[in-house]
């Protein structure tokens, strides 16, 4: 067809074709609609939220129990618990409901053939969704959470967290969550059904607490380096407890295995028909 | 640029099969540029595959294409770049408007001038009728409305090919008859490859028709071949008196396969297949002429209406199998 010459082509670029423009959608998707504010203010009820309402609630029922009230430092280990070790939990399966459609929702309506059709390479359009969802957890779930968290942590215990060993939790928190959006992307590749999508992401969210929890000391160091054992040592690293393994070594494998469900979502996908 | 006669599609041997089902079987198809190619073929007879086949979403199990000379899996992207598809269900991104969604598309072809691409996306607005509903939510859209929008956002970026599944099927008449006119409108500057069961469209536009039926290609060239019976063609002759002594005569002629004998008002008519055309357009009248019995009332070829062209294919290879 005659096209108008004004207009400048896009220049094909390998596996980067098309990922700027379908980062942009998947961003604007993220950032120019309320999606960022009704998320954060979830997020905040559900994690600041009850962090603060147990650290309200404790004192209240010491003293109406007639008991002794928690110190600032105790209370301060009940906070960094909840916080990072439900936190972990809550943002792992926020990051699962969150990311559930991403892949899975547009095959099924035919929105990814549509968006295949046009030159797109198909890594570029697992790494927009990476990437876009990537950087709307790690800000609203992980990086508002954790800043907040630290503020309210202090203002309710009047203690104040050292700041390095919180910012390495907060790294710990954010490959944890990390995990799990790119665990719930690479089963909306291996599989065309929701069920077994969320069945599957929350059954290894659920299941590996379960066994890290129950079978720790026969499954050695290996069960040290999973997910599941960082969700579990988040607030101890924080709180400068010892640990059996360094916590770099479990963010690490941790981040290992993202990678390694990212390579598994890129080569399915890879192969996927529409 | 291309040569003006060069191919803008071609297969050879391309199949693709799903465990047991075999969708597509050797299909061997050349289509001119600028032509306007019906892809003709029942429900389930392997159009969509075709297409989908030359998109590169999905992979031939066996044999191969290329499309503007490039290969169809390899160079899947760069193909893409110069190709305008229609799906047969448009689905696009949710909870965008028509013109997020025109914009969007135009993006993947067009790095700017912003004022530019926007001026291409009222001008696609336009060409689909959505001008006043271009803000609006696409998801909130009819499948008429759906269907122009599909058809403007596979032309967003002058492609050099269009590939247009079923492009008609959910439009009024007027819609239809709209689309029609959008295809003759850009055979001079496109080639378009289209599916469809709307035999009338096809007749109306397509230059060049395929038909498709359990996988298999059955028939393939130029409509007004394929509407004067192909390489089987007919002749009718319509006669008053008594035939029978002819009848006869040109049944034993050595070229003709066939005759269907009709009477209706005194007048009898014939339609006699025939293998040789040259023999058959030189001697068959003047053979029966000689029989001064009989008086000519009309002889000519017969004129198929596609229709009639497709059941014939389609059944006979349904009788076939």
């Amino acid at each position: 067809m005659v096209a108008n010459t004004e207009l400048q082509r896009v220049e094909l670029s390998g596996w980067r074709t098309g990922l700027a423009n379908l980062l942009g959608k998947e961003n604007r998707a993220w950032w120019a609609s309320r999606r960022w504010l009704v998320q954060s203010v979830v997020w905040t009820v559900v994690v600041n939220g009850l962090v603060a309402l147990l650290l309200l609630a404790q004192p209240a029922a010491a003293r109406m129990s007639g008991g002794t009230e928690p110190t600032g430092p105790e209370l301060l280990i009940t906070g960094v618990t909840m916080l990072f070790q439900f936190g972990a939990f809550a943002l792992a399966a926020g990051a699962i409901i969150l990311v559930q459609d991403a892949i899975l929702g547009e095959r099924q309506l035919g929105v990814t053939e549509w968006i295949l059709s046009k030159p797109v390479s198909r890594p570029a359009y697992v790494l927009s969704k990476l990437l876009a969802h990537g950087l709307g957890i790690l800000v609203i779930l992980v990086g508002l959470q954790g800043a907040l968290g630290y503020g309210l942590l202090w203002l309710l215990t009047g203690e104040q967290l050292p700041l390095l060993p919180y910012l390495v939790g907060m790294a710990g928190l954010a490959v944890h969550t990390l995990f799990y959006l790119a665990l719930t992307l690479m089963m909306g590749v291996l599989t065309a059904n929701r069920r077994t999508l969320l069945g599957v992401s929350l059954a290894v969210l659920l299941g590996g607490m379960f066994l890290v929890m129950n079978l720790a000391r026969f499954l050695g160091t290996f069960a040290q380096l999973t997910p599941w054992w960082l969700n579990n040592v988040l607030p101890a690293a924080i709180l400068g407890q010892p640990l059996p393994l360094p916590i770099w070594l479990s963010i690490g494998s941790t981040a290992l295995l993202s990678i390694l469900c990212v390579a598994v979502t890129l080569a399915k996908f890879e192969r996927l028909e529409f | 640029m291309q040569p003006s006669n060069s191919l803008v599609i071609e297969t050879r041997n391309l199949s693709k099969a799903y465990k047991e089902v075999q969708a597509l079987k050797d299909l061997t198809l050349s289509v001119q540029q600028h032509s306007i190619f019906g892809f003709l073929g029942p429900n389930g007879a392997g159009k969509t595959t075709t297409m989908k086949l030359l998109l590169g979403l999905i992979r031939p199990t066996s044999g191969g294409g290329t499309i503007f000379g490039q290969d169809i899996v390899r160079d899947s992207v760069a193909i893409r770049s110069r190709v305008g598809y229609l799906p047969q269900q448009p689905r696009f991104g949710d909870g965008m408007s028509a013109r997020e969604t025109l914009n969007f598309t135009a993006r993947f072809f067009f790095s700017g001038p912003g004022p530019k691409i926007e001026a291409r996306v009222d001008e696609m607005l336009e060409l689909a009728g959505l001008q006043d509903k271009a803000d609006r939510p696409v998801n909130g859209f009819s499948g008429g409305e759906r269907q122009r929008l599909g058809l403007a956002l596979a032309q967003v970026n002058y492609p050099d090919l269009l590939i247009l599944d079923e492009p008609a099927a959910a439009l009024d008449p007027i819609g239809r008859h709209e689309v029609l006119q959008v295809m003759e409108r850009l055979r001079a500057h496109t080639t378009i490859f289209y599916s469809t069961h709307l035999l009338d469209d096809v007749q109306q536009v397509s230059d060049t028709v395929a038909i498709l039926n359990h996988g298999e290609l059955v028939a393939q060239g130029p409509i007004e071949v394929l509407l004067a019976g192909g390489d089987k063609p007919v002749y009718t002759l319509s006669l008053r008196g008594d035939t029978r002594r002819a009848l006869a005569s040109v049944e034993a002629l050595p070229w003709v396969s066939s005759v269907h004998e009709a009477a209706h008002n005194g007048v009898v008519t014939w339609d006699i297949g025939v293998t040789d055309d040259r023999a058959a357009e030189a001697q068959l009248l003047r053979h029966v002429l000689a029989d001064e019995a009989l008086t000519v009332v009309e002889f000519s070829r017969k004129k198929f209406e596609l229709e009639e062209v497709f059941l014939n294919i389609v059944e006979g290879g349904k009788d076939g199998r």
